[in-house]
């Protein structure tokens, strides 16, 4: 039976399943679109490899260029220079958009871009545009993304003759679940079904259990268990997981993350040149883009200088009649930075102290991504864990070679030489849980849990006779539910009438291993057996644009009338 | 038990159901099952964690366990599993996971192992595992035995040391006995 090649996802519903197995299963491509740079590979039936565009390149720019009548990104166009990438017309640095509202401070860093970023701070996605003909023309971070992915795509299609559908893409730790359902739109909208969305140092996690595995094949290794830490820190993201691997299984033991990477080195690194150059080029018109793309070449040439050399001479015409002319040396880009360099130390040690491991027990300690090569980030990591680094993995192409096995081992590809004998068992990076007692966060689902996960916890009414009880969904680690992620809301209604704290409402949270949430309440009494209103099952998040409101005005609307509280610990 | 919501749950869709919690025996209420249920739960789920793990001993040491839990997410994690049986497969993983849970931490096990072993010195399986409650229960009955035991001790020695007191006392108790 012949399958659409192309068919457009549903909004929210259950595009996500795997389908009953087919005669020839479809190998699931590997992709990891990063800030900067992005990169595409597949397991070719003995070993994975990374595909290549027709201009020879394994790693390609992450950009749209709006140009032309057709848009144009980083796989087919080609760059007369850098400084083309930085006229206006080019929208980048999408995965640090994607999913944030416009009071997100990460929306905020991004207006120093030379693309327009508005925002107008009431908690709705920001207006983003490229300048074409000296008109601004809006677009969004998912449309962006979605016309990158048709180019990698083709790119693909043309090279192993056969269509794509589906892929497994790389994504960071922090990305809370509403800013998966955008990657997840955007792949739709590129007509590509998401198998798994993996985070960063999993995928990297996978290859290590694949070389260990490997090792033991070749009677190099022992098979004894390993516990490896991963430090991976691109553009826009930084992230560390701890994995225990024996037997080609990674178990993910804990996830840290934040959105800080080398796109934050480079704004304080230009902030440090020109102080207060975000108000000099705020107008956008063309000429400060002019310089405020001039600069950040500059600055981003210096930075990746001082990555082999102590010293950098700065000399750029700013072309507004301003010229810097500067040496700069390491250690001011390392003082300039050091709130960045500390919550990286934060987060290593976060992930240690979550997986209950000692810098002893760690085996190898892996840092990949571009900000590898920073001498020290390289210093920072060993230091902390107490080892060198690990040597066996390409920084820049560790991560989309994890996602490729990933997608071949996720697709029921096995390999005679048991090279995919592999399986990764992942952990939620962030917890999972209600508001109830006030507006505390309830967590239901810790962070850190092995998936699948079931968990349960129950809750009771606040006021006598209460009826509806409202249940507020949140993602995250802080104490107060709104300062996480609102994942959904919804009504239990029908309860019985009785004294408060006696009802007792169940609320279940469902995590299957393609990492789709499920959450399910039902209303019991003491002494009934069966629930007796019928009971809600939601599939999370259900929140759209605007979410950041929704919360608030719930709030506004019903006060604590649809309150819960937690039922306390009887032992 | 949490056992009558649960079953509903999977009465209306059966992969919620996590182990065959509706053949339980429903006597206690909700409320303190769920207060323990980190621990019951797992225990209503399956007869004996080690076996769950496929081992054989109880003696396994934390290498093996670690080793058997491995060897087993490789045959039923739902990524490696075929499609089809997601469901079944994603149910028999977390039981898995929730075995390897206790019996890799020391303090959890050895928790397991007394309430195991207190399980077994009474005979057969209990169809109704409420373990903690089970085993408070053993540990109050062994308490009141030792009690009795020491008081019958005490008894015997009445007639040569003890107090006034206790000495009527032991005599009146044959007397009530007697008659």
């Amino acid at each position: 039976m012949a399958e659409p090649a192309y068919t457009v996802a549903s909004d929210s519903e259950t595009t996500g399943e795997e389908k009953s197995s087919p005669a020839f299963p479809e190998i699931a491509i590997g992709i990891d679109i990063g800030t900067s740079q992005c990169s595409v590979a597949i397991w070719n039936g003995s070993q994975v490899e990374l595909l290549k565009n027709t201009r020879n390149q394994k790693l390609m720019r992450s950009y749209v260029t709006f140009k032309d009548e057709v848009p144009s990104g980083g796989v087919s166009n080609q760059l007369s220079h850098e400084h083309e990438m930085l006229t206006g017309a080019a929208i980048f640095n999408m995965k640090r958009l994607i999913g944030r509202v416009d009071t997100d401070p990460v929306v905020h860093a991004s207006k120093s871009l030379p693309f327009l970023v508005q925002t107008l701070d009431i908690g709705v996605r920001p207006f983003i545009a490229a300048l074409v003909n000296n008109v601004w023309r809006s677009t969004t971070p998912e449309e962006v993304l979605a016309i990158f992915l048709v180019e990698l795509r083709v790119m693909a299609e043309v090279q192993l003759k056969r269509p794509i559908r589906n892929v497994v893409l790389s994504i960071p730790v922090s990305f809370s679940r509403f800013q998966l359902t955008r990657i997840e739109r955007a792949c739709a909208m590129a007509g590509l079904h998401v198998l798994r969305l993996m985070p960063e140092p999993t995928a990297v996690a996978l290859l290590y259990a694949q070389q260990q595995q490997q090792m033991v094949h070749d009677n190099m290794g022992s098979g004894s268990e390993k516990i490896a830490l991963i430090f991976n820190m691109g553009a826009g993201y930084c992230d560390v997981a701890v994995t225990v691997t024996g037997g080609g299984v990674s178990q993910i033991k804990s996830l840290a993350g934040s959105a800080i990477g080398g796109e934050d080195l480079l704004q304080n690194m230009m902030r440090h040149l020109l102080p207060n150059w975000e108000k000099l080029f705020s107008s956008r018109g063309i000429n400060e883009i002019n310089s405020m793309g001039l600069l950040r070449v500059a600055t981003q040439d210096a930075i990746h200088k001082l990555s082999s050399q102590d010293t950098v001479q700065i000399d750029v015409d700013l072309g507004n009649g301003s010229r810097i002319c500067k040496v700069v040396n390491r250690q001011e880009f390392e003082e300039v930075n050091n709130k960045i360099f500390e919550k990286c130390g934060s987060l290593i040690i976060q992930c240690l102290n979550d997986a209950k491991v000692e810098a002893d027990d760690l085996t190898d300690v892996i840092v990949v991504g571009g900000c590898s090569y920073i001498p020290k980030i390289r210093n920072l990591v060993k230091s902390i864990c107490k080892r060198e680094l690990y040597k066996g993995m390409n920084p820049l192409e560790a991560a989309v070679c994890g996602a490729a096995l990933e997608g071949a081992v996720a697709s029921g590809i096995s390999d005679p030489f048991g090279s995919l004998d592999l399986l990764t068992i992942q952990a939620t990076p962030l917890g999972i849980g209600i508001q109830a007692n006030g507006n505390r966060f309830v967590p239901i689902v810790p962070r850190n849990t092995t998936m699948p996960a079931r968990k349960e916890l129950i809750f009771t009414t606040v006021n006598d006779n209460q009826t509806d009880v409202l249940i507020i969904v949140y993602e995250g680690d802080a104490e107060k539910a709104e300062e996480n992620h609102l994942l959904g809301y919804f009504k239990i209604m029908g309860i019985p009438p009785a004294p408060k704290g006696v009802p007792e409402i169940k609320v279940c949270m469902d995590i299957d291993a393609s990492n789709v949430l499920r959450v399910l309440a039902g209303v019991m009494l003491p002494g009934s057996q069966q629930p007796v209103v019928p009971i809600m099952e939601v599939r999370m998040p259900t929140v759209d644009d605007g979410h950041g409101w929704c919360a608030e005005a719930l709030h506004r609307t019903y006060g604590a009338t649809l309150d819960l509280v937690t039922v306390q610990q009887k032992i | 038990m949490n056992c009558s919501f649960s079953s509903s749950l999977s009465n209306a869709k059966p992969f919620l159901s996590h182990g065959a919690k509706s053949h339980k025996p429903q006597r206690k209420p909700v409320f303190i099952a769920f207060s323990r249920s980190r621990v019951s739960e797992q225990e209503n789920q399956s007869p004996n964690l080690y076996k769950v793990l496929s081992l054989n001993s109880n003696q396994a040491s934390v290498e093996e366990i670690k080793k058997a839990y491995r060897t087993m997410a490789r045959q039923y994690h739902p990524d490696v599993c075929d499609p089809s049986k997601k469901e079944e497969s994603t149910r028999m993983f977390v039981r898995l996971h929730a075995a390897y849970k206790t019996l890799s931490d020391p303090v959890l096990r050895e928790e397991y192992d007394c309430r195991l072993s207190s399980r077994n010195s009474q005979g057969a399986i209990r169809p109704r595992p409420d373990f903690a409650y089970q085993c408070s229960r053993n540990r109050w009955q062994e308490q009141i035995h030792e009690l009795k035991r020491r008081s019958n001790c005490r008894m015997n020695m009445t007639q040569k040391e003890a107090s006034w007191g206790s000495r009527m006392r032991a005599k009146n108790d044959s007397q009530t006995k007697d008659s």
